[in-house]
């Protein structure tokens, strides 16, 4: 596991430090700045356009976020070969998978934290009351952009920045449709189909009272099975690699 | 640090890589490699002769198609790779990382505790000449400097075997002659160093072995003593007066090259007592008389000639 962690703290570090996250960041702190600004509101719906609006932004910036940090990372660090002194050490490749994954993901964190902060801020002192329910919408997008990783990970083992971005915007789209293709539970190809709506809790955080601990228990489990799932493929993908 | 001086430290036996199936390009031709304890082994050959994709398979970054290896006694694998240092050709760092950080995160890799690395760490950036340079981000450092923070990794776990491919690289005359200094203080401490190169000057000047590579094949190997030594022949310096040498041993001489009034030719080895002879009677000062050795340069010229002749 240090083995793991010093990689993870390594691509942390790396990441934190590169332009393009806090471009990102930074842009969709704007935009959430000025939604409260945008005109047409209905009464008593202000609060809730503004959270759902909000964790919109939030969701690009973080999926953006991930595209950006997972895509290239590992092809890159083949490319530039600085993967070689890292996997000649007593490194397993799966280690060296999980621990750039586990890196990506601590970054997203870093980032949601910040996200979740602001908005949260903002909505408090433009309309005068805390909305706790805005952490369980920024936790949800932060487990959906870490899969999202993982799956860049995943696809970067064998593959090019570019290829990684397309397929996972496929990725993302394929497993949002499940509704639209299958209708709902009573299909019979329902429970089997890949889908990521569980981490799609924008309508009750913005609209509701947000969602019981029992859901964010499942979700937390369907995060810990995608991100397992695709970080095994990854790793098996990668140890077959040369380098 | 340091091995059992005799044993194997590494040892690859038919290793062998083709890419793209049984009919595919060949890069390495079952190549057999054997490395004593505490010696400085030159792997030779020109670009693309094998030896980077021999290192490889060695150290577990490309499968190999065929071949055992095995680094200290034990097949490679992470467990024996912890006891290896290892510095790529032109190494390069995440650019947004300090050198400091790239020890640290080699450090923890190799499971040193925190306070070792930083010591050591401190310890290796003066010994590279990187002192006082540690917090400085990768993306300001120079070719030659990524090389010696390269160069610094390799050495974070006190490895009893290094592993260089093309140290030199990227360097000025003044870090060439520093890693050559390196390369014989890890000797002289008992580590095994494998260097993979086609410097030959910089090969000649620290190995006291050498394989050589060349088409994915072994050519040649053994002492660079055994593979340059001319058998039969004595190289003599000598100085005189005189413009021309004593018209009794003109015969005799061969390689003849002149400089000034310093002269050196190669003669029979059975005529050296007389040639030195006639030279003292007649005024000349013996500056040296050593065996005819040639270049590792005219050796591997002459190699590849022979090959290419051989392919012809």
């Amino acid at each position: 596991m240090g083995r793991v962690l010093a990689i993870a703290v390594s691509v942390v570090s790396d990441a934190i430090r590169r332009r393009i996250l806090w471009v990102v960041v930074l842009f969709a702190l704007v935009l959430v700045a000025v939604v409260p600004m945008l005109p047409s509101y209905g009464q008593g719906v202000i609060e809730a356009v503004y959270r759902e609006v909000a964790l919109a932004l939030v969701y690009v910036a973080a999926i953006v976020i991930a595209l950006v940090l997972a895509a290239s990372r590992i092809p890159s660090e083949v490319e530039r070969r600085t993967v070689y002194t890292v996997l000649v050490r007593n490194v397993r490749r799966w280690e060296y998978v999980v621990g750039t994954w586990l890196g990506i993901t601590l970054t997203l964190a870093v980032a949601s934290v910040v996200f979740g902060a602001i908005v949260f801020a903002t909505g408090w002192l433009v309309y005068g009351e805390p909305m706790w329910t805005l952490g369980q919408g920024v936790l949800s997008i932060w487990m959906e952009a870490a899969v999202v990783a993982a799956f860049c990970v995943a696809v970067s083992t064998v593959a090019s920045p570019v290829i990684v971005a397309v397929s996972a915007l496929a990725f993302l789209f394929l497993t949002h449709v499940r509704t639209d293709l299958l209708g709902g539970p009573s299909n019979p190809l329902w429970a089997f189909y890949p889908s990521l709506d569980v981490f799609n809790i924008i309508a009750p955080v913005a609209h509701g009272s947000g969602v019981t601990a029992a859901y964010l228990g499942v979700m937390t489990f369907t995060f810990a099975g995608w991100a397992g799932a695709l970080l095994v493929l990854a790793a098996i993908a990668f140890a077959r690699r040369d380098v | 640090m340091g091995s059992h001086t005799g044993a194997l430290a590494v040892e690859i036996r038919g290793a062998a890589k083709r890419y793209g199936g049984s009919g595919g390009f060949v890069a390495v031709d079952h190549v057999d490699l054997a490395v004593r304890a505490g010696r400085v082994h030159g792997l030779l050959g020109p670009n693309g002769a094998g030896k980077t994709t021999t290192l490889k398979m060695l150290l577990g970054l490309v499968r190999p198609t065929e071949g055992t290896f095995s680094i200290l006694g034990e097949p490679t694998g992470p467990s024996v790779r912890a006891r290896v240092g290892f510095l790529p050709e032109q190494p390069y760092f995440p650019p947004l990382l300090t050198a400091e950080e790239v020890l640290r995160l080699h450090g923890r890799l190799a499971g040193i505790d925190s306070a070792q690395i930083a010591s050591r760490g401190r310890d290796l950036l003066a010994r590279v000449g990187l002192e006082g340079r540690g917090t400085t981000r990768l993306s300001k450092y120079s070719r030659g400097m990524l090389q010696r923070v390269g160069i610094a990794q390799a050495l974070i776990a006190e490895p009893e075997v290094v592993v260089l491919d093309e140290p030199a690289s990227g360097l000025d005359p003044v870090g060439q002659r520093d890693i050559r200094n390196l390369m014989l203080e890890l000797r002289d401490g008992g580590v095994t160093v494998l260097l993979s190169s086609h410097q030959l000057s910089e090969v000649e000047a620290v190995c006291d072995e050498v394989t050589i590579l060349n088409q994915g094949r072994v050519s040649a190997k053994g002492a660079i003593d055994d593979l340059l030594n001319v058998a039969g022949r004595t190289s003599i310096r000598a100085r005189g007066a005189s413009t021309t040498l004593p018209a009794e041993i003109q015969a005799l001489m061969e390689d003849v090259a002149v400089s000034g009034s310093v002269w050196v030719f190669s003669v029979p080895d059975t005529a050296v007592r007389a040639v030195v002879d006639i030279l003292d009677d007649n005024g000349w000062t013996i500056e040296s008389v050593v065996p005819k050795r040639q270049s590792l340069e005219e050796y591997f010229s002459h190699m590849l000639e022979t090959t290419e002749g051989e392919v012809a």
